[in-house]
This record gives C-alpha cells, sequence and structure tokens, in this order.
C-alpha cells in the first residue's frame, strides 16, 4: 500500500539523490479534473504514485441531511456530472426503497431507457478522454459528436444538457416528448457504424495496443481487493454486474431484458456484435482490457435500449408521479448500490420519520477504482500513468462530492 | 568601386572575437551548463571560421560532432548526475596558475608552428579567393580509399606508360591505377573499436539492480 | 549577385544587400511557411475531426487565423518563473529558431546548376549540404534542452531530456537514409542530387531501386521523429508533461519555439523532396518540353527555374501535410517504444537499405527505376561529364582548361569547380574511382 504524503517537502528530503518528486495535478491536463497525483520518480520510472483527493469537495452530504430527497437530485446530478442521469437513478431509488414503492411499469422501462443511454454518453467520454490521455485528439472528438446526440435527447426530455435531474423519486419529471422514441431508435442505427469507427481508431491501433496492452494489470483477487466495480472489476474477468446479482429492487427495474454481463469467461467476451478480437499482447486486466469492456457496454446498452424502446411502447400505465416534497420518509434506514457506469453506486440514507433525511451519504465507485493506482502504477514509466488512471476513469466530482 | 570592406577578414576576425570571447566566458562562468552554451558558441564560431575558410566539410563537422553530439551528451551527463539544480563551479586560486601555465605553452607552440607553414603566409587575395574553389570534401573520401589526390595530375602514371597499347590504356585510364591499401580499413577499425569503448563503458556503468 | 551589383555601387554596400536579400527570402519563406502550415494543421486538424476549421477570420477560409493567433501572442504577458535562469530562458527560443532558420541557407530551391545552365537558387552554395543541413537541423535541440533546464520547472527538464534522448539516437538513421542518395548522386550537394534526378519521374531516387524505397520511408519516419512531431511529440506530450520543455514559456518566447518546429518541418519535408522525390522536377519535364531551359535565354531558364521552386514547395508542403495528417491521427508512443523503434527497427532497416543499395549500385550502375529504364543521356552527362572531359582533353594537364568540352555538356562547363576559370585535380577523382570500381 502506498502512505499518504501530509507534506510532501517533507517527503523531498528524504528522497534519495536521484530520485525526483513531482506532483502531477491538480492543474495537469491529464488527471480527469482536479486529482493530485504525488509521483516518486527515478528518472522515467515512478517508484511510488499517491492520490491526493479533495479539491472538488462540496459537502454534499452534508447539504443532503438540510435538504428533501427531491432537492437533492440536483447535488446527485454534481457528482458523477458524466453520468448524471445514473446518479439520479440511484438516489431516487434508495428513497423508493426506504419508502418500499414501485414505480409503474412504464416508468421502469423509461428509467431503463436512460439510464442506459447515460451510460453510452459516460462510456463516450471514458473513451474519448482515454484518447487524449494517450496523445490523440481526433477520436475525442468523434466521441463528443455522438455524445452531443445523446445530449440533444436528454435536453428534448427534460431540458438540460449536463445535470439534468431528471429521474426523482417516485418516477421521472416528464414523460417522453412525442416522437422521441424514433430518433432514439434513429441515433442507435447511426451509432452501431460509428462504434466500428472508433475500433479501427483506438482499439485495434497498433500504437494504441502498444500504450495499452500489459500496462496496469489488475489480476481478479486485486481487483475484488481493493473494491473495484464496474468496467475496472469486468475488466480483469470478474463476472459481477449489479444489474444481474444486485439487490431485487434493483434488478427488478431489468426483469425480463436479455443482457450477458461483459466479462471474459473462458478466453472470450460474449459475442453478440461483430467487434474486434481481443490482441495477443493484451493480458486480461490490463488498460486495454478496461477499455474494451467499455466498449463493449456501449453495444450492450444499445441492445438494452432497444429492448427498452419496445417495452415501454407496450406498456400502457403512467411513468410515475414525483414524490411530494412535504411527504414525511418512513423511520429507518435504506442502502442501495446501483451499477453506474463507473461501478456500483451506493447511495444510503438514514430517516428519522420527518421529510429530511437525517443522514445521506454516497458511495463512490471512482473512489476505489482511483486507489488502485498506487498498486498499478509502481515500477511504471510516466507516460503510463496516463494510460492507466484513464483506464480507471474517474470521476473527481464522485469522489470528492 | 571602393574596398571599404575587405569581408574574409572581416569575418574571420569577427568569429574569431567570438570565439575567443566565448571561450574566456567558459573559464569565467560557474554554473556548468551556462559554460556549455559558452563552449557551444565558442565552437561554433570556430565551425564558422572553417565555412570562412571553404572547408565545408569540416565545418560541418564541427557543428555536427562538437557543437551537436558533444554538447547534449555533455549537458545530458550534467543532468543525469547533477544532485542540485544549478550546478556551480569554483575555480581554485592554484588551478588557476597551473591552467594559465599550461595553457601559455601550448600558445607558445602554436604560434610558431602557425607561423613556420610557408604556405600560410604571403598570400595575396587573389589567391585566398581561389582557395574556396577547390576545397571539396572529396579528396578526404578519396584518401580513405587509398588514392593519392595530391599526385593526380602527374601526367603519366608508371605503368600506363609500360602498356603497349597506349590508345586503349587511354579509353580506360581508370583501370590501370593500382589498387593501394587506402585508409579506410584502419579507419573503420579505429572506429568500431571505438564503439567497442562505448559499449563497455555503458555496461560498466549501467545501474545494478538487486535481483 | 553580388558581383553583378558591385558593378552598379560599393562593393560592400553590394554585399550588404545581396546578403539582405537573401536573409528576407528565407525569412519571409520560413515565416510565411509557418503562417500556411499553421493554418493548414488547424484546417487538416478541422477536416480530419468531423469541424470546419477556422472560418472567420480573414475571409471565407479563415486564412487569417495564425495572423490573429500571433497578434494575441504578442500581447499575452511575458511570463518567467522565479527559479528560471534568466539568460538561458530568455535565449533558448532563439537558438532553436537560428538552428532551424540556418537549415535554409544550404537548401537549394532549384537547381539547374547542370541541365538548365546556371547556378542553383540557394543562399550560399556548400557543396557538403546535405551533411551541412543534417549538421545544423541536430542543433535545435539544444535550444529544446536549454529551455528545459533553464525554466526551473520538473516537466520541462523530462520534455528536454525526452528531446535528448530521441533527437540523438534518431539522427543516427536518419543520417543513413540520407546517405542513400548521396550514394547514388555521388555527391553530398543538395543541387547536384536534384539534379540527378531530372526527367520523367522514373528517374525520381524512391524509384531508384526497391532499397531507396524504403529508405525513404525510414527516413521519412526518422525526421517525423527528429522534429518532435506525433507520434513522436514526446518532449511536449501534453498528456504526460503538461507541455514538455516549453511549459513555462509564454506569448512571443513560446510562438518562437512553434517557428522553429514548422520551420524544421519545412526543412526536412525540402530535403526529403530534394533526396527522394525528384527536387525540383515535376514527374513529367514540362519546363524541358516548353523550352523553358538555358538554351533559349536567361528569361526562359528563369521561368523554368521558378516552376522547378513552385514544384519544390508543392511536394514539401505534401510532405508536411502528411505529418499534420499523421500527427491527427496516431496516438503518441512511450519513451522507450520511441528508442525501441529507432533503435531496433528504423537503424538496422536503414544499414540494410544502405548495404543493399551500394550492392544495387554495383550490379546496375547506370539503371533507374527498379533497374527497369535507362538513366536519360542529359543525366549521363552529369556523371559522367568531368571525366568524358579528361579523356577528350588527353593526358597533358595544360590542355585541360575547359576551352575544348563540346557544347552539347553544358553540365561540364558549369561545373562548380570551373566556374573559377581553373579545374581543380579533385574533379576527376569520383568518375575515376567510379570506374575502377566496376
Amino acid at each position: 500500500m502506498s502512505t499518504l504524503v501530509d507534506d510532501p517537502r517533507i517527503m523531498e528530503f528524504d528522497v534519495r539523490t536521484d530520485e525526483m518528486l513531482i506532483n502531477m495535478g491538480p492543474q495537469h491536463p491529464s488527471t480527469h479534473g482536479v486529482l493530485r497525483l504525488v509521483l516518486r520518480t527515478d528518472g522515467e520510472v515512478v517508484s511510488e504514485v499517491t492520490p491526493q483527493i479533495g479539491y472538488l469537495h462540496r459537502s454534499a452530504e452534508k447539504i443532503g441531511e438540510n435538504l428533501v430527497p427531491r432537492q437533492w437530485i440536483p447535488y446527485t446530478d454534481r457528482m458523477d456530472y458524466l453520468a448524471a442521469m445514473n446518479m439520479n437513478l440511484g438516489w431516487a431509488l434508495v428513497i423508493e426503497k426506504l419508502m418500499r414503492y414501485e414505480p409503474p411499469e412504464k416508468g421502469r422501462h423509461l428509467r431503463v431507457i436512460i439510464a442506459e443511454l447515460g451510460r453510452i454518453a459516460s462510456h463516450l467520454v471514458a473513451m474519448g478522454t482515454y484518447g487524449l490521455d494517450l496523445g490523440t485528439f481526433s477520436p475525442f472528438l468523434y466521441a463528443f459528436r455522438e455524445r452531443e446526440k445523446i445530449l440533444d435527447l436528454f435536453e428534448e426530455v427534460c431540458g438540460a444538457r449536463l445535470t439534468y435531474s431528471y429521474i426523482t423519486v417516485g418516477g421521472v419529471t416528464a414523460d417522453f416528448p412525442s416522437g422521441w422514441l424514433q430518433k432514439c431508435e434513429a441515433f442507435l442505427d447511426q451509432l452501431v457504424p460509428v462504434i466500428d469507427e472508433y475500433h479501427a481508431l483506438l482499439t485495434t491501433n497498433a500504437i494504441f495496443i502498444k500504450r495499452t496492452a500489459s500496462i496496469g494489470t489488475m489480476s481478479p483477487e486485486m481487483a475484488i481487493d481493493y473494491g473495484c466495480s464496474g468496467p475496472v472489476l469486468r475488466g480483469s474477468g470478474v463476472d459481477h454486474d449489479l444489474r444481474r446479482d444486485g439487490e431485487d429492487i434493483y434488478t427488478a427495474m431489468y426483469d425480463g431484458y436479455a443482457f450477458e454481463v461483459v466479462a471474459e469467461k473462458d478466453g472470450h467476451y460474449p459475442r453478440d456484435h461483430q467487434y474486434p478480437a481481443v490482441p495477443h499482447e493484451a493480458r486480461l486486466g490490463d488498460s486495454w482490457h478496461r477499455f474494451y469492456v467499455r466498449m463493449l457496454e456501449v453495444i450492450q446498452s444499445m441492445d438494452l435500449i432497444r429492448q427498452g424502446i419496445d417495452r415501454y411502447s407496450l406498456a400502457t400505465d403512467g411513468h410515475g408521479e414525483p414524490m411530494k416534497l412535504t411527504q414525511k420518509l418512513p423511520k429507518g434506514e435504506a442502502y442501495l448500490e446501483t451499477e453506474a457506469p463507473r461501478g456500483q453506486m451506493g447511495f444510503y440514507v438514514v430517516s428519522d420519520g420527518n421529510a429530511i433525511p437525517w443522514r445521506a451519504r454516497a458511495r463512490s465507485s471512482s473512489f476505489s477504482n482511483l486507489w488502485i493506482t498506487g498498486q498499478l502504477c509502481r515500477g511504471c514509466l510516466i507516460a503510463d500513468i496516463p494510460s492507466i488512471v484513464g483506464s480507471l476513469d474517474v470521476v473527481m466530482g464522485e469522489i470528492d462530492r | 568601386m571602393g574596398e571599404a570592406i575587405y569581408w574574409p577578414s572581416f569575418f574571420f576576425l569577427l568569429f574569431a572575437a567570438v570565439a575567443c570571447a566565448f571561450a574566456v566566458a567558459v573559464l569565467l562562468a560557474t554554473n556548468i551548463v551556462r559554460m556549455a552554451f559558452y563552449l557551444v558558441v565558442s565552437l561554433s564560431a570556430t565551425a564558422g571560421l572553417f565555412f570562412l575558410a571553404g572547408a565545408e566539410f569540416v565545418g560541418a563537422m564541427q557543428l555536427m560532432i562538437y557543437v551537436g553530439g558533444t554538447m547534449v551528451l555533455l549537458i545530458f551527463g550534467v543532468m543525469l548526475t547533477s544532485q542540485e539544480r544549478f550546478v556551480e563551479m569554483k575555480t581554485w586560486s592554484g588551478d588557476w596558475v597551473f591552467a594559465f601555465l599550461i595553457g601559455a605553452m601550448l600558445l607558445m607552440i602554436l604560434i610558431p608552428a602557425a607561423f613556420s607553414v610557408p604556405q600560410w603566409s604571403g598570400l595575396d587575395r587573389a589567391e585566398v579567393a581561389s582557395v574556396s574553389e577547390v576545397n571539396m570534401a572529396t579528396p578526404l573520401g578519396m584518401g580513405l580509399l587509398g588514392v593519392r589526390v595530391d599526385q593526380l595530375d602527374r601526367p603519366h602514371q608508371p605503368d600506363v606508360a609500360a602498356q603497349p597499347d597506349g590508345a586503349e590504356s587511354q579509353k580506360e585510364p581508370a583501370r590501370q591505377v593500382p589498387i593501394q591499401p587506402g585508409y579506410l580499413l584502419l579507419f573503420e577499425i579505429v572506429s568500431v573499436h571505438l564503439l567497442v569503448v562505448l559499449v563497455g563503458a555503458a555496461y560498466l556503468a549501467r545501474a545494478r539492480r538487486a535481483n | 549577385m553580388a558581383l553583378y551589383l558591385s558593378n552598379f555601387m560599393w562593393s560592400w554596400l553590394a554585399y550588404t544587400i545581396a546578403a539582405l536579400v537573401h536573409v528576407v527570402l528565407i525569412l519571409s519563406l520560413v515565416a510565411g511557411g509557418a503562417l500556411l502550415f499553421i493554418w493548414l494543421e488547424r484546417k487538416i486538424s478541422g477536416r480530419i475531426q468531423d469541424r470546419l476549421g477556422p472560418t472567420r477570420v480573414g475571409g471565407k477560409f479563415g486564412w487569417l487565423q495564425t495572423l490573429a493567433d500571433g497578434l494575441k501572442l504578442l500581447t499575452k504577458e511575458d511570463l518567467m518563473p522565479e527559479g528560471a535562469d534568466r539568460m538561458l530562458f530568455r535565449l533558448a527560443p532563439y537558438i532553436s529558431f537560428a538552428a532551424s532558420l540556418a537549415a535554409y541557407i544550404a537548401i537549394p530551391f532549384a537547381g539547374g546548376a547542370y541541365l538548365l545552365g546556371a547556378a542553383p537558387w540557394v543562399a550560399q552554395h556548400v557543396n557538403v549540404g546535405v551533411f551541412f543541413v543534417l549538421a545544423v537541423l541536430g542543433l535545435e535541440v539544444f535550444g529544446t534542452i536549454l529551455a528545459g533546464y533553464s525554466s526551473a520547472s520538473k516537466w520541462s527538464l523530462f520534455g528536454a531530456m525526452r528531446e535528448a534522448a530521441q533527437v540523438v539516437s534518431y539522427e543516427v538513421p536518419l543520417g543513413m537514409c540520407v546517405v542513400v542518395p548521396v550514394l547514388i548522386a555521388g555527391s553530398m550537394d543538395l543541387s547536384l542530387i536534384g539534379d540527378r534526378q531530372a526527367g520523367l519521374f522514373t528517374n525520381w531516387l524512391i524509384f531508384h531501386d526497391p532499397f531507396t524505397f524504403i529508405a525513404f520511408w525510414v527516413y521519412l519516419t526518422c525526421a517525423t521523429a527528429s522534429v518532435n512531431r506525433a507520434p513522436f511529440d514526446l518532449a511536449e506530450a501534453e498528456s504526460e508533461l503538461v507541455a514538455g520543455f516549453h511549459t513555462e514559456y509564454s506569448g512571443l518566447r513560446w510562438s518562437f519555439f512553434f517557428m522553429a518546429e514548422y520551420g524544421s518541418m519545412l526543412s526536412v519535408s525540402l530535403l526529403a523532396v530534394i533526396l527522394f522525390l525528384g527536387a525540383w522536377h515535376g514527374p513529367l519535364p514540362i519546363a524541358t518540353w516548353l523550352g523553358l531551359t538555358a538554351e533559349h535565354g536567361a528569361i526562359a531558364m528563369n521561368l523554368g527555374k521558378l516552376l522547378g521552386l513552385i514544384n519544390l514547395l508543392l511536394k514539401a508542403v505534401v510532405g508536411v501535410s502528411v505529418m499534420i495528417w499523421v500527427r491527427w491521427t496516431l496516438p503518441r508512443l512511450r519513451i522507450d517504444q520511441v528508442i525501441t523503434t529507432c533503435l531496433k527497427y528504423c537503424t538496422p532497416i536503414a544499414a540494410g537499405m544502405l548495404l543493399g543499395a551500394t550492392l544495387w549500385q554495383y550490379q546496375f550502375p547506370s539503371r533507374s527505376f527498379f533497374g527497369l529504364t535507362e538513366v536519360p543521356q542529359a543525366v549521363y552527362h552529369l556523371r559522367e561529364g568531368p571525366q568524358q572531359a579528361v579523356q577528350n582533353s588527353g593526358s597533358s594537364p595544360e590542355s585541360r582548361e575547359g576551352t575544348d568540352v563540346p557544347e552539347d555538356e553544358i553540365a561540364t562547363v558549369n561545373h562548380p569547380a570551373r566556374r573559377g576559370g581553373q579545374v581543380s585535380a579533385s574533379d576527376t577523382i569520383p568518375q575515376e574511382s567510379i570506374a575502377r570500381l566496376r
């Protein structure tokens, strides 16, 4: 385990003569926001990496003790701001669990469609910024071009493009506008060939493979020990996805949907789509696999959305009424983890019977995923650090809250 | 019209002044990177002198090997070995005395040596102007191959004259030149030797890891 | 030029004006080139990335965008870190730029010294031009290293170290690739190498034999690496080293590094074109067909040269565009992979190509286009000319004054060593030795 450094100046005095102590961040182009990595390097070789967090702390959890659950929804938007829909969903579900409320059928499929669109949007950013980390700019803009289309769809349903506050306790703020589903399907149709472009530009690119294959290899045991989740965990070949393995109140949402968890089993990924083969340089659990899992999850999410659209069209009941602001919460506590794009996002709420929760907490997947960098980056080169940290795809807003 | 300024002399003096001034600056500087920088300027000015003399090959060589290669390696070495950011070097007064003695002795040898070469003195400007036309790199390469450049303008090769059919030998005169050993092989041996030394030095200096 | 001017004015003024004209021409080429290439880079990257690129400044295509950028850079605050070595920090960008600029001194822009009948368009004719350009281009790294060292920033230092390691190692295969055309042309004189490729595109040295063909691509790779362009842009690797060696630079000083970068890009492209891609000769000898040669007077000749200049610059711009295209497509290599590419692939391949080209030249000395065509008569003169002169003049040195050379041998008349009105012995050496080797 890497040790926490309180004052880097103290460290600088006891480093050996040929070592250098470098601050990577919080103002650094490749640290995805305000992450600060303290590197101890011997030339280009990194001997120790210590992540320093807290530069984006906004006391969101404390604020949650002073707001009713629906008022706290905008604060969850700003946790993982790249997948705000999934954050909304996590908080909404935990309150619904506390209240033992079940959303209507139509609202359930609507949430699936929105959550999976959010996952695609998030993974597109992960892909594009990973390209940036490796020094290629163009995939980033290709990714954002498609993400913008998703944001257009989101804008139509809720009026916002980044912080939606759309999924809320009890349902969603508004139903889909008319014609939205056709637009959504059209988007999915045109995304299929674009994904092949991404594969050509990054996944199968010789330099990309050189930069990612066998870099930052994480064994399944290590990934579990560090509490990693999401694509980071599945990239190590652990077959675990809360949409299938989670609590009933969450898996009920995906009840009846056909999907296979994207994780390598017996040397193979589930193949429901044409995508490139694993290069021979790649080892299970390396940066390349983590990237690849995300790319496959985009295809998986597209499939889920298509299923959701079919089911949504068949459903006849409403999309669910948002909970009243003055409604009192039942006394007790509830904790629920959902499968956000970056991993298991947990929300915890304790209520003393008032409308305002007594305690609101969030468990961030990025936090656990980030903390393994100290282990993964030991002995790597400086250039591998963006390659590893980028493949973990952390969002500081979620870690610092 | 007017010959107010004789340009070759002007540039010679300019380059020579720069070379000397920065050579002195190397001595006076205490910061090792600045020393390296001054040395580069001094060596570049020397390269300029070579170009001025029409020895373009030597000038380019000077730029490439001394200014380019050696200085980069020197800086590299300084950066790799220095433990503080800006390394300061102080010269002891005893060292100054020794340096002056040795420098003065070298100068005393070099100056008479330079003036003792008869070809280097008494040239008029027309002769100087013609120098740059004949100084090409080719003789150097040919010399390495064993061709005596300085003897090529001899009217008859002995063995050519010995040939019974003079007309045929005129068509292919070059075939008759006996192949001389040249210096290329020796040159190669020396360079390979240097390479071996470099590899050996790198091997000896490499960091030893525990496992 | 200076000699011509000195008929009208004092010689010192003539020399000064002649020198100034060259300086201004080269400076405007480099600065204009940088203006064009930065615009081109923005435009090409825009198109590659499904954007338009600049569209507003200066009309429809945003072609004045670079100028606007330059004005913005002028107004930026000139920052200097507190712990910096102030003198070296100030000097470093100018050293980079000066080195990049100096390479243009020896690059000929239109030749025809031998075929068209007059001196090439070059600021200073250097008979070891190839060597000189390589040597000077290698100096650019010095500015980078000084910048990295004097910035008092660890990121800058890392960038400088990477640059030094990279440039020093890539000079080896680069030099070897350059030697291949030098070997075929039998000269280090850039204008001579260029004119060796006159006529149809089949005479271009890239098509001379399979080895030169591969050597060209190795040269392109190494040249990209030596001017620090992606995927070898490790010295300024944004995602790793913030901005590498120029992290601490701002404003005009920063822009000098970029002028140097674009200047070097153009000069290595020019070198590639001169060495491999027919220099100032187009794929078809249109200038000759149109009669724009020395036989038809000075105006025709200079028009032909102008055509050659345009030809050369167009090809060089294509070369730069390829570098831009590559930059916006590929991810960046890691430092160890860059060095591996150099030492394990480029250097052995370049060495092999050098050996192969030597053997090919030995086996098919006067063939071109992969051995399929003859080297045309005009080009043949170029190489054989002086030797024929020797044969014509017999063995007596007195008669070798160049007066009895047949008129059709323009090549011989204009040989640089003859311009001084005398023939040196060294002229005859390469040809004799070539003949002996056969």
